[in-house]
């Protein structure tokens, strides 16, 4: 018999790295310069978070450079990078700094923030905590799924592409490898999705309805 | 109060979290020191924290500094500078400062495996640590400090293992970690528990305010960056469209000349203003402060310097949209659009309360959003969760994920 799925939450714990950016120069420098686990955290974040109403974008950087900085085309660009392409944050990094230079060589000199609007840069901890929740089948997933926080669906969906090192999560590594074969197509499916597309919210309710799915042989 | 009585209200998996960590730190101390066991949000905060932790099996302390006249004067002067008024301390003042501390510390059991000293007060403390991780927790606003009294603080501060503060702008360049960790409202305490509309009624009622038309709403002490003047300034051009009432709530202290001035002030600014309520509370009124807010109708916070802001978690809370300044931790609450408006000037603060007005079915729903934003961010439980957090990541020094 297949080992169960275990189901872990998280607490993430926001470290300040003390530095800031006032305009796109000052954010690059930083970019060139900041851990690769501030880049994490403010590229992920959003994932993490539940939203009463999700930010315009996807990732802080983009949000500040948007709503802040108002250089929607430069938004956009770093809108469309999506970091789950990548296997390592350091390449993240690169494609962040290349968008970004690229802008600036075609561009006016960039504008400054008004003060208390700088881009501050942050670091996240995880604390990994066990739910108590395992499945073993599919109707003990679909439970589990319904009990959990979004914290374990950034956890098995989001993170695990990085602390892994592949660009693939743990639901559908599970899916792909337990039940004899039998949910593969399941697995399939959850590998399809676009993580970008989502919060862990609204993800969590696809992969409900995904295995609601399977376990009625749809 | 247990952390049972919170299900229904947090998030399951929140709970869930904080049960389980605590159950790691069993057993281990948690003292914390401030200033004052009465008045302010830091008391507030420890007479609701510190059971509830306790009550997790953690033996959480709290414990207050004892000064005189002199050392409090002294420590306001460093309050102040440190949000940006310039007024150096003299030797005798910096004298006062250490021996007050040091007598503190001489008869104040520190030993514990986790202290957390609040504020600048008792921040010299720290020269009588033995053991444990030891943090200042910063609740003020020291984005902008007056640049001498922080370079003599600073000496102290960066004796400590870690800093937290409650907004990523209040960060400094500080050689040890800092964290970010917003204060929160806790929905049972007088001044947030459920009220019933003929308790609302009756604090109206005492306070002669009818509530036969829209109540605008501003709680805040009497101080030039909660800009009082631009609030009934904004009142009177919203007055040329809806006829409505204001109320501006909020309290000076017998130690506080610059308050009693600005009362003053303000009361010149209302003279001749009709429907505008001014309201001197004394300290000790949650009650009446939680029931003026459930009887508001747009809540209004209007300040042009802020610290994190709690008054504005309070009115979401209670299902309020708010209109307010775009400072301090004010746009973490404030979702524009979406929990209420944030605004720039008297002008824009009119416009969106007109808004507002004009369409009440849009006011409901950012007030809904609002309360359910703080619910999943600003609750007390949220809070007690991250200080667990925080002191089992400093345990685990050098990893991104700590797997408990």
């Amino acid at each position: 018999m297949a080992e169960p799925f275990v189901f872990f939450e998280c607490t993430p714990v926001e470290r300040m790295t003390g530095r800031h950016a006032k305009d796109v120069v000052d954010f690059l420098e930083i970019l060139k310069q900041i851990s690769s686990a501030s880049i994490f955290h403010h590229m992920h974040q959003y994932f993490l978070k539940t939203h009463v109403a999700p930010p315009e974008y996807p990732n802080d950087f983009t949000c500040w450079i948007a709503d802040c900085l108002e250089e929607k085309i430069l938004a956009e660009r770093l809108a469309n990078l999506n970091p789950f392409e990548f296997a390592n944050i350091e390449d993240v990094r690169v494609e962040l700094i290349r968008i970004i230079t690229n802008y600036l060589k075609e561009n006016r000199p960039p504008r400054t923030v008004r003060e208390g609007k700088e881009f501050f840069f942050n670091e996240g901890i995880t604390i990994v905590i066990p739910t108590g929740l395992v499945a073993t089948n599919l109707a003990e997933f679909k439970a589990a799924l319904d009990e959990v926080d979004p914290s374990c669906i950034y956890y098995h969906f989001y993170e695990a592409r990085l602390r892994l090192g592949r660009k693939v999560d743990d639901f559908s590594c599970f899916f792909s490898d337990c039940f004899e074969g039998e949910c593969t197509e399941l697995a399939e499916r959850i590998r399809r999705l676009d993580p970008y597309m989502y919060t862990a919210e609204t993800l969590k309710n696809k992969l409900v309805s995904l295995v609601v799915s399977a376990m009625e042989g749809k | 109060m247990g952390l049972d009585d919170y299900k229904g209200i947090s998030e399951a998996g929140e709970l869930r979290a904080i049960e389980y960590m605590a159950d790691k730190l069993r057993g281990r101390s948690f003292l914390h020191v401030n200033s004052t066991a009465t008045g302010g949000g830091v008391a507030e905060l420890m007479q609701r924290i510190i059971p509830l932790i306790r009550e997790l099996g953690i033996d959480a302390k709290w414990k207050v500094i004892k000064g005189n006249k002199q050392f409090f004067e002294v420590t306001k002067r460093i309050h102040n500078s440190l949000q940006g008024q310039v007024g150096p301390l003299t030797d005798k003042m910096w004298d006062t400062y250490e021996k007050v501390n040091k007598k503190n510390g001489d008869k104040m059991d520190l030993d514990a495996d986790c202290v957390f000293i609040h504020d600048p007060q008792p921040a010299m403390l720290i020269e009588q640590k033995k053991r444990g991780i030891w943090v200042w927790r910063c609740h003020i606003d020291i984005s902008t400090p007056d640049k001498v009294m922080w370079y003599l603080l600073k000496d102290q501060v960066k004796k400590y293992d870690a800093a937290i503060f409650s907004v990523a702008s209040f960060a400094q360049s500080l050689p040890m970690p800092q964290y970010m960790i917003p204060p929160s409202i806790d929905p049972f305490s007088d001044k947030n528990i459920d009220l019933s509309e003929a308790e609302i009624d009756e604090v109206f009622e005492r306070f002669k305010i009818p509530r036969d038309k829209p109540i605008l709403l501003q709680v805040s002490r009497f101080d030039p960056f909660k800009d009082p003047i631009g609030v009934i300034e904004s009142f009177k051009m919203v007055k040329k469209y809806y006829d409505c009432t204001l109320v501006l709530a909020g309290g000076t202290a017998d130690d506080d000349p610059e308050g009693e001035r600005i009362l003053a002030d303000v009361m010149e600014a209302a003279d001749g203003v009709e429907d505008l309520h001014i309201l001197s509370l004394p300290p000790f009124s949650d009650k009446e402060i939680n029931a003026l807010q459930r009887g508001a109708t747009i809540v209004i916070q209007k300040s042009t310097r802020e610290g994190f802001g709690l008054v504005v978690a309070e009115a979401l809370w209670k299902n309020k949209p708010v209109i307010a300044g775009d400072v301090g931790g004010i746009p973490l609450q404030v979702i524009d659009g979406v929990t209420g408006h944030l605004v720039h000037s008297v002008e824009g603060c009119a416009v969106r309360i007109r808004q507002l007005l004009q369409d009440p079915i849009k006011a409901r729903n950012m007030g809904i959003m609002g309360r359910e934003h703080i619910r999943r961010n600003y609750l007390i439980t949220g809070h007690i969760r991250k200080y667990l957090a925080l002191w089992l990541s400093m345990e685990n020094p050098g990893q991104d994920v700590i797997n408990l």
